[in-house]
């Protein structure tokens, strides 16, 4: 499968490699079909670029570079969904990718969603956004901020380019 | 802010058309049943939370700011290769959270 994205040109990929969101993610309830795109130079980041609209991308971090005793707590509701056991939690990089959406705002400290991961069965694609009321996690979890963020901003230009 | 005390049971209405019903108390959590129009969505908060977060990082998400988020995470890594996959621990290292402060 082709497709046209805003911020990475033309992807390529398999029919297997699109994650299915039957119920969409909050706020983008029509987006059903995601695709992730690794690339060596921001790992362990991974983008989720949306196959219906070329310009929603999001950015994502695997829980556990996070957190990495991260927890899951998905509903049994949410489980059904996934076509998944409800009488266990699954288990993370074996059964289930498990993603947390990332928030980078212009001079923000960017925050990670941890109490609603992005959850996706391994064996069959399908995801969903899990909201994980009792977990305890924040919506804005604060990712580390390098001690020294100077010697971090001086290697890489300032005043990003803004593609159209 | 209104604040009322209900037993299970007990409801309260908020206009003429949605009602909130208590059906069971256990300790630190309740259950409650909402009848409400179609056109008035029921949702818990945190779907509201999470929705904005959503809209907030779809907003900003562009390959540089993923390059200068990746730039920070591995400074702060400081070189340790933090691949997505389990981390690796070894079994030999002696664990040092039990230290015992009597000096």
């Amino acid at each position: 499968m082709r497709f046209q994205t805003r911020h990475f040109g033309i992807i390529e990929f398999d029919d297997d490699a699109v994650f299915q969101f039957p119920a969409g993610l909050p706020g983008f309830e029509d987006e059903h079909e995601f695709v992730a795109l690794e690339q060596p130079r921001i790992r362990p980041i991974v983008f989720l670029q949306s196959l219906k609209r070329p310009d929603l991308c999001f950015i994502t971090l695997p829980v556990q570079t996070i957190e990495p005793a991260y927890r899951l707590s998905v509903s049994a509701e949410d489980l059904r969904l996934l076509e998944l056991p409800e009488d266990r939690q699954p288990e993370i990089g074996k059964q289930v990718l498990c993603l947390a959406i990332v928030a980078v705002a212009e001079g923000q400290t960017p925050t990670a969603n941890l109490l609603a991961p992005l959850v996706i069965n391994l064996a069959n694609r399908r995801a969903v956004q899990a909201i994980m009321s009792d977990s305890g996690y924040s919506h804005r979890h604060p990712l580390p901020v390098p001690a020294d963020e100077e010697s971090v901003c001086s290697s890489c230009a300032e005043g990003s380019a803004r593609q159209s | 802010m209104l604040i009322v005390r209900r037993r299970v049971g007990q409801a309260i209405l908020i206009g003429d058309q949605v009602e909130v019903d208590v059906l069971e108390i256990q300790p630190g959590r309740v259950k409650l049943g909402v009848v409400a129009p179609k056109e008035i969505p029921v949702i818990r908060a945190e779907v509201k939370l999470t929705r904005q977060q959503n809209l907030e990082a779809a907003g900003g998400a562009t390959p540089e700011k993923a390059a200068e988020l990746a730039e920070r995470l591995r400074s702060r890594a400081a070189g340790a290769e933090s691949g997505s996959g389990p981390q690796q621990e070894s079994p030999e290292r002696p664990r040092n959270d039990e230290v015992s402060r009597s000096a």
